[in-house]
This record gives C-alpha cells, sequence and structure tokens, in this order.
C-alpha cells in the first residue's frame, strides 16, 4: 500500500531477543512493523512486563478475545506498541473454556481494568484478584455472556422482543404503489412485476 | 356568557391549539445515533427555532420527547422515567426506522423493534437518517395534529397504562420505579 | 452523635444537555470540588460484534460506519484495509487517493463539529451557530459524492464504490476557500477570546510523563508535548506521499488541545487541496468476483487510523468461511472516557466536567458498540 522499502531488520531483532530471553516462545514476522508471538498461559505475564520494561513496548493498543468453540478454548492476544521504534507486537495465548480464567494485569497497565470488565460481562473471563464493577455495557443480565458462540441471538429476540409482522401489500412494491396512486407500470418494469 | 356553548368551546380549542402548537419545547435528551442530525436543524442553515421550537433541560418544563434512534433497555428504563414526569399535554415523536420495526439492529439483543408498544407514539420519521428538513416536516406534521385536536398518545397511555407497563416489565427485569402520577 | 456526610451525590445522567451524548458520570461532591467519580455506559449497546456473526463480508460493511456517530469514515477505512491484508487484495492508486481525500472531508468536519462542542460547554453558543452550519457545507460534498450525509457506506474492500463526479474537484476547492476564510472569523470569536482562553487554561492537565502508558492518544497526546500520529507513525494509504506536519503545544490541558486541534484543521485543508492537485487517473475499483459467495482465507490483523479523536484500531479474524468470526473495534474514547476521566476529574470544579469531557473528544457510541 505505501511506497517504502521491505526492509525486516528491526521486525527480526525483536523476534531474535524474544528467543533469546524466553526460548519456549514461537514467534514471527507478519510484515513490515507487525510482529506476532505464540506462548503459554502461565508465561504471558512474565513476557508482558519483559516487552515493557526492557524492550521498550510501552503502551497497551488492545486486549481481544477469540472464542473458538470447535477446538474448545478461547485464545487472548495482547496488542502492544513501541512509540521509538515503531513496531507492533501482538501476543497470542490460549486458555480453556471451561472456568475461564487469566491473571489480572491492571498492575501493569492501569486501562487494562476496562478490558477485563468486558471480557468477563461477554465471554465470562474471570480475572482473578482484580478490582471492578460487576456491570459494564449490560443491565440485569442473567442469561449466558452473550459473545460465545453457543448463544444464539435470533432465539433470544424472538422470545423477549415483539417484531413487526411485514405488511401483506408491501410484497411486490412497485405493483403497491403504482396502485395507490392508478398509475401505470412503466415498460421497463413489467418483467418484474408479479401481474402479468 | 356559558362556556358549555358549542361555538365557546371551539374558539378556545382553537385558541389553545393555536398557542400550544406554536411553542414546543422539547426536551434535551440525545437517545441514540440520530442526534447527530438536530444540531444542524437547530442552527443558521436550517433554523427550527423561527417555528417555535427550542430544546429545554428538565422533562417538568417540556412538551415534546424526541426519540431519536433506537433504545437500548438500559436507555428505555429512562425515558420512561422521563416521559412520565412531563406534565400533560406532552407528545412524542419516533425518529428513524429503527423505532418502526428495529431498523438495522432487528436480531440484537439489547435493543427493542416496536417503540409503540412502550410508550405512546404521535408521528412517526422515517429515514436513515431523515434529513433535517424531514425532521422538520414530521414536526409540521405535529403541529397540525395538535390544531385539530388529535395528537392524543398521553391520553392513550393513562388508560391503556396496564398493557403498557406489562410490555416494559416483560423487558426490563429490575422494576424499581415510582407510581405513575397524573 | 452521628457524623454528616459532607459528600453529596450528583449525577450527570443521560439525560442532560451538557454532555457529549448518552452516557453517565456519577459524582461525588464537596462544595463544588470533586472528590471521586465513575463513568457509566452501556445506553447505547447494540451488540455489533454479535451481529457481524451472523451478517457475510459483504453485510456487515454495511453496518460497519454506524459505530462513530460524527465520523463514520475511519470505521469503514479500517474494515476495508483489515479484510484487504488478510486477503491479500490490492486496491488500484486512484482508490488510495480517493480514499485519503474523503478521510481527510471527514476530519474537517468533525474539528468544526467539535468547535461547537468545547465553546458551547463553556457558554459561548454563537460559535456553534457558525460552525454547524459552515460543516453543513462539507456534508453537502459528501452528499453529492456518496448519496448520504452523515452514513456514507463509501469505502469498501477493493476501492470506493463510485468515481468522482463530473466538477467535483471544483466544488471542493470552493468549499476550502470558503472555510478559510471562515477560520478568521473564528479566531475572533474564540481563539483569541480573553474569556475562553482563562476558562481554558489549566484546566483538565494529563501528566506528560505518564501519558503513553496511560493510554491517551490522539491530540490531548500531541497537546502534551509527545509527537505521534498514526499517519506518520504507521502510514497507510497515501499519506507518506503527502507534506503536512503535527500539531504540537507543552501546556497540556484543554487550551493546548484547543491549539492543537485549530493548528490541524489548517493542515487538513492543505491536505484537501494537495490531493487534488495530484491525483492520478486510473481504476476506482479492485472487482470482488461474486460478493454473495465471496470466501475470504483464514488469518487475522490488526490495523489502526487516525480519526479526529485519536486512534482507532480493529483487530478482524477470517476463519475461512463467508462470515466473519471476530471483528473486535476499539477506539479512543475508550481509554479517554473510562479511567483516564475519573483521574482527571478528582479535584476539578464541577461547572468544568463538560468542557473536559469536550476536550478530551469523548463520543460514548464508541465504547460500547
Amino acid at each position: 500500500m505505501t511506497t517504502e522499502n521491505n526492509n525486516l531488520e528491526r521486525e527480526e531483532a525483536v523476534v531474535v531477543a524474544l528467543k533469546a530471553t524466553f526460548p519456549d516462545l514461537t514467534a514471527r514476522v507478519k510484515r513490515i512493523r507487525r510482529v506476532e508471538a505464540s506462548v503459554s498461559k502461565a508465561l504471558t505475564p512474565s513476557v508482558l512486563v519483559h516487552a515493557k520494561n526492557v524492550l521498550g513496548y510501552k503502551a497497551l493498543s488492545h486486549i481481544s478475545c477469540v472464542d473458538w468453540i470447535e477446538d474448545e478454548h478461547f485464545e487472548l492476544v495482547y496488542i502492544l506498541w513501541n512509540p521509538d521504534e515503531k513496531i507492533q507486537l501482538l501476543i497470542k495465548t490460549l486458555i480453556s473454556r471451561e472456568n475461564a480464567t487469566m491473571e489480572n494485569i491492571d498492575t501493569i497497565w492501569r486501562q487494562a481494568n476496562t478490558y477485563q470488565r468486558e471480557m468477563r460481562e461477554m465471554f465470562g473471563i474471570e480475572f482473578p484478584g482484580f478490582v471492578g464493577a460487576k456491570e459494564f455495557l449490560l443491565e440485569d443480565w442473567d442469561d449466558m455472556p452473550p459473545m460465545r458462540r453457543d448463544f444464539d441471538t435470533k432465539e433470544f429476540v424472538k422470545e423477549a422482543f415483539f417484531l413487526r409482522p411485514g405488511r401483506e401489500d408491501a410484497k411486490d412494491v412497485r405493483d403497491t404503489i403504482a396502485k395507490r396512486s392508478k398509475e401505470e407500470i412503466p415498460e421497463f418494469a413489467k418483467k418484474y412485476s408479479r401481474e402479468k | 356568557m356559558d362556556t358549555n356553548d358549542k361555538g365557546v368551546r371551539k374558539i378556545v380549542d382553537m385558541i389553545t391549539g393555536f398557542a400550544r402548537s406554536n411553542s414546543l419545547f422539547m426536551l434535551a435528551y440525545g437517545t441514540g445515533c440520530g442526534d447527530i442530525e438536530i444540531p444542524p436543524a437547530m442552527t443558521s442553515r436550517y433554523d427550527w427555532e423561527r417555528f417555535g421550537y427550542r430544546k429545554m433541560a428538565t422533562p417538568r418544563q417540556a412538551d415534546v420527547l424526541l426519540i431519536s434512534g433506537y433504545l437500548a433497555t438500559k436507555t428505555l428504563k429512562r425515558v420512561i422515567r422521563s416521559y412520565e414526569q412531563m406534565q400533560e399535554p406532552k407528545y412524542v415523536v419516533a425518529f428513524g426506522s429503527c423505532t418502526i420495526n428495529g431498523g438495522m439492529y432487528w436480531d440484537s439483543y439489547n435493543t427493542i423493534k416496536m417503540l409503540d408498544h412502550y410508550i405512546p407514539v404521535d408521528v412517526y420519521i422515517n429515514g436513515c437518517m431523515p434529513r433535517p428538513e424531514a425532521v422538520m416536516s414530521g414536526l409540521f406534521d405535529l403541529q397540525e395534529q395538535i390544531k385539530k385536536g388529535e395528537a392524543n398518545g398521553a391520553q392513550k397511555y393513562r388508560e391503556n397504562l396496564e398493557w403498557y407497563r406489562g410490555n416494559q416489565k416483560k423487558v426490563i427485569k429490575n422494576w424499581v420505579m415510582p407510581e405513575y402520577n397524573w | 452523635m452521628m457524623k454528616r456526610e459532607k459528600a453529596t451525590t450528583l449525577y450527570l445522567g443521560p439525560q442532560h444537555p451538557g454532555i457529549t451524548g448518552n452516557m453517565m458520570v456519577k459524582l461525588k461532591v464537596e462544595g463544588d470540588t470533586i472528590v471521586n467519580s465513575t463513568t457509566h455506559v452501556g445506553y447505547l449497546h447494540r451488540g455489533f460484534e454479535k451481529l457481524m456473526e451472523r451478517r457475510n463480508w459483504l453485510q456487515s460493511f454495511t453496518i460497519v460506519c454506524r459505530i462513530c456517530v460524527p465520523e463514520p469514515d475511519p470505521n469503514e477505512e479500517n474494515y476495508a484495509r483489515a479484510v484487504e491484508e488478510i486477503e491479500g487484495r490490492e486496491v488500484p492508486e486512484r482508490a488510495q487517493w480517493i480514499r485519503t481525500l474523503v478521510l481527510e472531508l471527514a476530519r474537517i468536519g468533525t474539528y468544526l463539529l467539535w468547535f461547537a462542542g468545547q465553546s458551547g460547554s463553556a457558554g459561548l453558543y454563537t460559535m456553534g451557530q457558525w460552525s454547524i452550519g459552515d460543516r453543513d457545507y462539507v456534508l453537502d460534498l459528501f452528499e453529492e459524492l456518496t448519496g448520504g450525509r452523515v452514513y456514507h457506506m463509501y469505502i469498501w474492500p477493493g476501492g470506493v464504490r463510485r468515481d468522482l463526479p463530473e466538477g467535483f474537484e471544483a466544488k471542493v476547492l470552493q468549499t476550502m476557500d470558503y472555510l478559510e476564510k471562515r477560520l478568521i472569523q473564528y479566531d475572533k470569536l474564540m481563539f483569541d477570546n480573553t474569556i475562553f482562553q482563562k476558562r481554558a487554561m489549566g484546566v483538565g492537565w494529563i501528566d506528560p510523563e505518564k501519558a503513553i502508558e496511560w493510554g491517551v492518544v490522539g491530540a490531548p497526546l500531541r497537546a502534551a508535548g509527545i509527537a505521534s500520529d498514526v499517519r506518520k507513525d504507521d502510514p497507510y494509504e497515501v499519506y507518506d506521499q503527502l507534506d503536512f506536519e503535527m500539531g504540537h503545544a507543552t501546556t497540556s490541558d484543554v487550551w493546548g488541545r484547543a491549539q492543537v486541534r485549530r493548528f490541524e484543521l489548517e493542515q487538513s485543508i492543505n491536505l484537501v487541496r494537495q490531493i487534488i492537485e495530484k491525483m492520478p487517473k486510473g481504476e476506482y475499483y479492485n472487482r470482488i468476483p461474486n460478493p454473495m459467495k465471496w470466501v475470504v482465507p483464514a488469518g487475522d490483523a490488526y490495523v489502526k487510523t487516525e480519526s479526529a479523536r485519536g486512534e482507532f484500531g480493529y483487530y478482524v479474524v477470517s476463519d475461512g468461511t463467508n462470515k466473519p468470526r471476530r471483528v473486535h473495534i476499539k477506539g479512543p474514547a475508550y481509554v479517554h472516557a473510562m479511567t483516564l476521566l475519573e483521574d482527571m476529574l478528582k479535584g476539578a470544579n464541577v461547572s468544568d466536567v463538560s468542557f473536559i469531557m469536550n476536550s478530551l473528544g469523548t463520543c460514548p457510541p464508541e465504547i460500547e458498540r
């Protein structure tokens, strides 16, 4: 998209630095300014602290969660940004779907509090030790966490709300409008009309 | 002067209809997406203040409640509370296609689909978004209805309160609202 | 004897003429000073990410623009760029220039809307009448180009939906000339106004040492003296071929942010002129073979855009079917309105709450989608 040369030296250096400290980590360069790493659940907080203090990834851009229901795990993604080297680092980890828990990181970055509140409400992941009000976006919700893939929205909507039925005379809109104003249906539209 | 005389009633109704329809105060509540087309209608290009509309901060002194767009169930509870605090005569104008049949959020677990079942609506304005000219045309329609004496959503609410309450309690689970006092 | 509590609880609630949108700030006030505050959101939650699981890739593009109400174009741009990155689709040259033009026009419109909000919360209502009236001329341009004033649905994966109409460039340049003349009037009314300056200086201070760590983005970060802008750090579309400067201030308060935004409005007007001058001819759309049966290969992507309020991030995951697996959206107000605002309001005056909220650019629909 842009007219830079694809010189990936700085990104390769990041991969080398990460592997030197954590041999169990797998990392690769995706494209310019994007490096991806996969790590186990127990090691994630120490990788995050190391990336922030030593490698210079001071800014937390995003924490996300993907529900892989077929493989029965959640995938948590922590996205960090280095303002000096200008590289984005994605750290991915897998946690189980039953009794999902993850360590609390809002002592490292304060704004992680909001992301964790949302994940607790939408996916049901617990972060023991973190203080945040129970409700974030939903009020008085007593069903299962809505972003999980086994929550069926269409069934829920049919039971909880009233849906307006479609109009009987609006199945063929051109006919309806023409009849209402007593006009001729034009030639080019006759092939779409139901009245032959 | 006999005030039960039909001629006198007609003149009194005409005067009150004229006065009410030409000075409508709108409650300053931006409930959804549609709130972005209200500042252009208020300011210098389309200027609705020449027709007598203006914004008012408290429900106790407002006449019209403009529901601009979809309503999440959390907002519906607050809208009902604001609506019941308004003094009669009061009118509701529903804005956008989300109030008619749910719009593009028809399969969302958090928005209501038909506004008519929860609070009574006098005028619908459709579109996504309606232009400021469409907004003003809808408000002129409301003015015509007030002059003829046909805008009585508040009366419908009073008479069918149990039906409305049943619908509202189905969606709002934690009901901690005061009784309706009119 | 029972101890009387000095603090009162005030709900700056969802129905309030001074807040920017539909959210609640619960304040504990002693006299006129705020002791504690919490932000409550959720009044606009529609569940976008769950809606997108039931719609295919082309249908999801139609609902993406409703996430941020004042400025919908960075959303469409992010979605399109993420899908193109996962699929490896090339975008033609002219389409990239048209996209940049649309983004800059949207930025100008949002800055004008911000002038109205910021000065209105200080009591200067005339500014709103002028700037929202002028913003309508920019919305007229959008209506001619895309068909809609507010929600455009114009930038989609592969390019843009239609080419520029005849005579469009001349109208854009005419509007830019008019806006530049109006800037002199805005200066006289708002930026050179001693009352506004006295109210804005020293209010709403952010510590520059900790700003990056706390997640501050956009104009508040530039007003703290840190040079950071996604258009220069992580360039996208054709920003690396264009010539512009970032806003800069050192005071890190409401006055600094107002100066940064005023400077960037001028830079945007210059950018629009450069784009019109340098735009090449060519194709505007790289056609998708059959949109109804479009399947995107498995993968994921994280893309960022600089909107008028800060950095907008999208994380898109695809699993090889015709529907998106996960589209996770994060706007700048996710951090500014929650943890940062609660911290900034401690010790502030009650009459400054709306002022500070406007200067951070809080917009609740993007917090709760």
